[in-house]
């Protein structure tokens, strides 16, 4: 469970970028994952966040999450808090990730009924974030050097002026043979995705629903994953969303884990 | 003089031409327009309660059967080349078109729910192959410390791993049935795979039934042709019998492909109907033939032609009515395909019918008369002879008769509370066949081929997160569990079970279901955050409202299944307390819903074409106590059939329980001619003694020619070597046999006592 990508990329908060830096360079394919991966983002971030999970009969289940997030130049501690269902209310997550080579990330669960925090491992069988229909490399992840990217062509989405770029992973075995994704030329955001599975079907569509320009970060407020596959979506909607807010670094500690909210 | 002759001539030859067109015309018809239906599910009722609740959980959980591949390995599973094989197969699988990748689960997809310092996490056992001792080792451990995996996909003594792919129901297709056995054979040595599963027995069936039936069919046919050329010593008669039959059974079929109709499986038992009914018409009509020549020798083809039909088309309506009305009884039942078997048979009967009394007489006006040989005199007094006698003799011992019959009929009154229906696929095979040597294989080392579902179903959301509700499941599938049939079970609560375990380090005290509605909530959420909750939603549902607990049967009869339900059962009461319903669901609890279904139909239409029966002999010969008079042989043979079944253990079937009904239809003709012909003689004579001694001799020898050909015909499939092609065999030769016997022995006796056709006659000499 790598808390840091999740909250610094379901925020997919992006800071303006300054577009005379790379002006001049040309643009391909590689150099336009990368813009997206490495724009800057807040220092610190909290949020509301709901995940809707919906099946193939329309069956619904809701999941609210308090989360906060702080960046400590090359270190990212995270964590977050159920809100809601009930009966997981105040059931907290934590994760410190590193940038050092090699180090895994350091991360904690905390369980209400068992009253014991508990440090879990990292390397789980699950590729997908809470049983959604996100992988944790569908939410920015993924570092551009694992796959090989090439620009195929320039369109535009709902007027926002978009390169579309195909990325094939180097590595054999992974999840998808391919994704298309349709990169902003002005913001550094994906705004559809396209996954296409190990054997090369159409699995997943991603599809930003809203954004907007928060405390001077261009953010994705609303997206939608569908599974064509299995029919099966999740929606996630942020509310609330404040950056910078200085958050004390008391906040990533196992004692505020039980504490909740 | 010459000009009727001629007439006659010419109507014959137009009315021979104009069958032969209308013949083709559905020959034709038939060639374009047939198509077969092989899905077995189009047999089934969906609008039952029991059918719609099934799919609807099938949906709800993705239920479906599957086919299963076990890999044996003697050296034991743990080594590359084995795994590589398991992890190829599963690939291979999940790229079929007819099968969902999510559906196969084998070691190479399981998920392995483990404690990593003291929390849950959850793996998979193997991605790329491990190659090195300890990473062999270490796969070993993790198996043999998983019971969510262990003894249910790889075997106790480590030989075995199991791939499973659940299949939807109507993807099954012969061709993909060998594509499933191809692939297996392909990775054969030093591993050894087994095919096995619900699709696989029941693609078997679909794939050797028919090819059966094709070999011995036309062997059926064969026989019957040469025995019926045996009886009739005349090579054009039994032509034209044959003739009838065969033109009956293409308009059946043509105008089953003029409605656009499919061809059902069971529909190919139509023609093996009309053989059994068809050459009865024939073999009356030209026995009656025979003795009129006999008493003729001179007589002239046009006048014999008539004393035929005049003599005959009264027996020959009212059999072909009386049988239609035994088929259209057919109708009743909820199963679609058994209506139109029912509809199309009475079809073909009703043209058999016409055929005979059109196609014979004007063969005979065309063709001339059979024949006649020299040495049929002979016979022909010796078989005069022993009808006679054979009529003495009975009303002689006629206290024996009767004795028998009542001894026979309270034996088999015992046996029909014994009978009992099986809707086991595997149990049409031989005990010795590959497919149920391979289907015992995996039964004893896994925990079952089969799958019974058990639907817990409630209104309040959440319910299946209480530690109650969840404690009694687990109560549950351990006392289900205890019965020999049930391998193991599976459940939500094995979920929780080992969750609680791995989250307080592996301790075995923890592998119970915890206090607290909370923590499994929680730990449920942990799972879907760290492992594919996919496979949770195949237990549960999205609301926590219903569960499925999957119980794994060894075996797929009917009792061994409903031993199973009678104890999940039990625990209804306890259920309802927390307001949960017990309800079931699954292709194995649809098919013995099905059978029961089948059952009650087939008693009702039974009953119904008595009643029907009755009613109609009744009307056709104004008496009420003929109508009960003749139904003496065909209750006698329903009764004899069931009761027979019970003694001897023969479950019924769908095709064991059809056949009593159709031999109701089929017998009632014995009955019919028999009356028909004393009617006639004792109106005539007024001699009783006579009357059942020339009875005897003219329809009590037809009846048993007709007997005796269907009966060799039928017990041709005796050497079958699909056991439900046999009992189909023995099944209708003995019903033939009772009903022949019936009609000549005890129903003749109560005719003979009751004096029908003989009162009437005394009062009228009385009064005159």
């Amino acid at each position: 469970m790598k808390l840091r990508n999740v909250l610094t990329l379901t925020l997919l908060t992006a800071a303006i970028f300054s577009i005379s830096l790379y002006a001049q360079e040309e643009l391909n394919g590689k150099k336009i994952i990368e813009n997206v991966y490495y724009r800057p983002t807040g220092d610190d971030a909290t949020s509301d966040l709901t995940m809707t999970l919906i099946n193939s009969r329309g069956d619904e289940r809701v999941r609210e999450i308090q989360q906060f997030s702080k960046d400590y130049g090359k270190d990212e501690k995270s964590i977050m808090f159920f809100l809601s269902p009930a009966d997981v209310r105040n059931t907290s997550f934590m994760n410190w990730s590193y940038d050092e080579e090699g180090r895994d990330d350091d991360q904690w669960i905390y369980l209400p009924a068992l009253k014991k925090v508990k440090r879990i491992s990292s390397d789980s069988k699950s590729d997908y974030f809470m049983g959604s229909d996100f992988a944790y490399d569908d939410l920015g992840d993924r570092h551009p050097s694992e796959d090989i990217h090439k620009l195929l062509r320039e369109e535009t989405i709902n007027g926002d002026d978009c390169y579309v770029v195909e990325s094939i992973s180097k590595e054999e075995d992974y999840m998808y043979s391919k994704t298309v994704v349709w990169v902003s030329k002005d913001k550094w955001i994906g705004l559809k995705k396209e996954f296409y599975d190990e054997d090369g079907d159409h699995l997943k569509n991603l599809t930003v629903k809203k954004y907007d320009k928060i405390d001077g970060f261009w953010t994705i407020l609303h997206s939608e994953m569908h599974n064509i596959q299995k029919n099966h979506r999740t929606i996630m909607k942020l509310k609330d969303l404040k950056l910078n807010t200085g958050i004390d670094d008391n906040m990533f500690t196992e004692r505020m884990m039980k504490r909740g909210i | 003089m010459k000009c009727p002759k001629n007439k006659h001539l010419i109507g014959s030859v137009i009315t021979l031409i104009l069958i032969l067109i209308v013949s083709l015309f559905f020959m034709s018809r038939m060639v374009e327009n047939s198509r077969m239906e092989t899905d077995l599910d189009e047999y089934m009722p969906y609008d039952h309660p029991a059918f719609i609740f099934s799919d609807q959980a099938e949906e709800i959980f993705n239920i479906n059967d599957g086919i299963l591949i076990a890999v044996e390995n003697k050296e034991g599973i743990y080594n590359p080349s084995t795994l590589k094989k398991i992890k190829d197969i599963t690939r291979k699988l999940q790229k079929m078109e007819e099968i969902n990748k999510d559906d196969v689960t084998s070691l190479y997809t399981a998920e392995n729910i483990v404690g990593t310092e003291g929390s849950l996490d959850v793996n998979e056992f193997y991605n790329k192959i491990p190659q090195t001792e300890e990473a062999l080792q270490k796969l070993r451990d993790d198996v043999r410390s998983n019971e969510m995996v262990f003894k249910r996909i790889v075997s106790e003594n480590e030989e075995i791993a199991l791939i499973v792919a659940a299949i939807d129901d109507d993807v099954f297709t012969i061709e993909f049935y060998h594509a499933i056995l191809d692939l297996a054979k392909s990775y054969e040595g030093p591993e050894i795979l087994h095919v096995a599963g619900v699709p696989i027995v029941e693609g078997t069936l679909a794939y050797l039934a028919p090819k059966d039936m094709m070999i011995m069919v036309p062997i059926v046919i064969a026989v019957i042709i040469l025995v019926l050329y045996f009886v009739m010593r005349s090579v054009r008669n039994t032509i034209f019998t044959l003739m009838v039959v065969l033109f009956s059974t293409i308009w059946s079929f043509g105008l089953m492909a003029l409605l656009d109709i499919p061809i059902y499986s069971l529909s190919t038992m139509i023609p093996v109907m009309l053989i059994a009914i068809g050459v009865a018409d024939g073999i009356h009509l030209y026995s009656h033939l025979d003795l009129y020549l006999f008493e003729h020798p001179d007589a002239k083809k046009l006048d014999a032609a008539k004393d035929m039909i005049k003599g005959m088309w009264k027996p020959v309506v009212m059999t072909s009515v009386t049988t239609a009305v035994g088929f259209v009884s057919l109708l009743t039942s909820d199963v679609y395909p058994i209506k139109y078997f029912g509809l199309f048979t009475a079809f073909g009967v009703m043209m058999a019918m016409v055929f005979s009394l059109v196609l014979i007489p004007a063969a005979i006006i065309v063709f001339g008369l059979p024949r006649r040989k020299v040495h049929q005199e002979k016979s022909k007094e010796e078989s005069g002879k022993f009808s006679y006698k054979f009529a003495e003799w009975t009303v002689k011992f006629k206290l024996l008769v009767i004795s028998a019959t009542a001894i026979i009929i309270v034996v088999s009154v015992i046996g029909i509370n014994k009978v009992w229906i099986n809707s086991s696929f595997l149990d049409k095979f031989e005990k010795d066949s590959d497919i149920v040597q391979t289907d015992t294989f995996i039964n004893q080392h896994f925990g079952g081929t089969n799958t019974l579902n058990v639907i817990l179903d409630s209104d309040e959301q959440d319910k299946f997160k209480e530690p109650e509700v969840q404690r009694l499941i687990d109560k549950m599938q351990n006392d289900v569990e205890s019965i020999d049939v049930v391998g193991n079970s599976f459940s939500l609560a094995d979920y929780i079970k080992r969750m609680n375990k791995v989250m307080n380090a592996d301790d075995d005290a923890y592998n119970i279901i915890p206090n607290s509605q909370d923590l499994i909530a929680q730990y449920l959420l942990l799972y879907e955050m760290s492992g594919d909750p996919d496979n949770l939603w195949k237990v549960v549902d999205y609301d926590y409202k219903k569960a499925n607990i999957n119980v794994q049967l060894k075996s797929d009869n009917s009792k061994e299944v409903n031993r199973a339900i009678e104890k999940l059962d039990k625990y209804k009461v306890e259920f309802a307390k927390h307001n949960v319903n017990i309800e079931y669901a699954g292709s194995g609890y649809k098919a013995l819903v099905f059978t029961d279904l089948i059952l009650e139909g087939q008693i009702k239409s039974l009953l119904l074409s008595l009643l029907l029966i009755i009613v109609l002999l009744s009307i056709m010969f104004k008496k009420l106590s003929i109508g009960l008079i003749g139904s003496i042989p065909i209750t006698i043979t329903a009764v004899i059939s069931f009761g027979l079944m019970g003694l001897l253990n023969i479950p019924l079937s769908t095709t064991t329980a059809l056949i009593s009904s159709i031999a109701v239809g089929i017998g009632i003709d014995y009955a019919v001619h028999f009356i028909e012909r004393y009617k006639i003689y004792a109106l005539e004579s007024g001699d009783k003694e006579l009357t059942i001694k020339e009875t005897m001799h003219h329809s009590g020898r037809a009846i048993s020619f007709n007997a005796i050909v269907v009966i060799a015909g039928f017990l041709v499939l005796l050497f079958s070597v699909f056991p439900p092609n046999r009992s189909l065999g023995a099944l209708i030769s003995l019903n033939m046999f009772t009903s022949f016997l019936g009609t000549v022995t005890i129903m003749f006796l109560v005719l003979y006592k009751s004096n029908v056709y003989f009162k009437k006659k005394r009062n009228e000499d009385a009064n005159k």
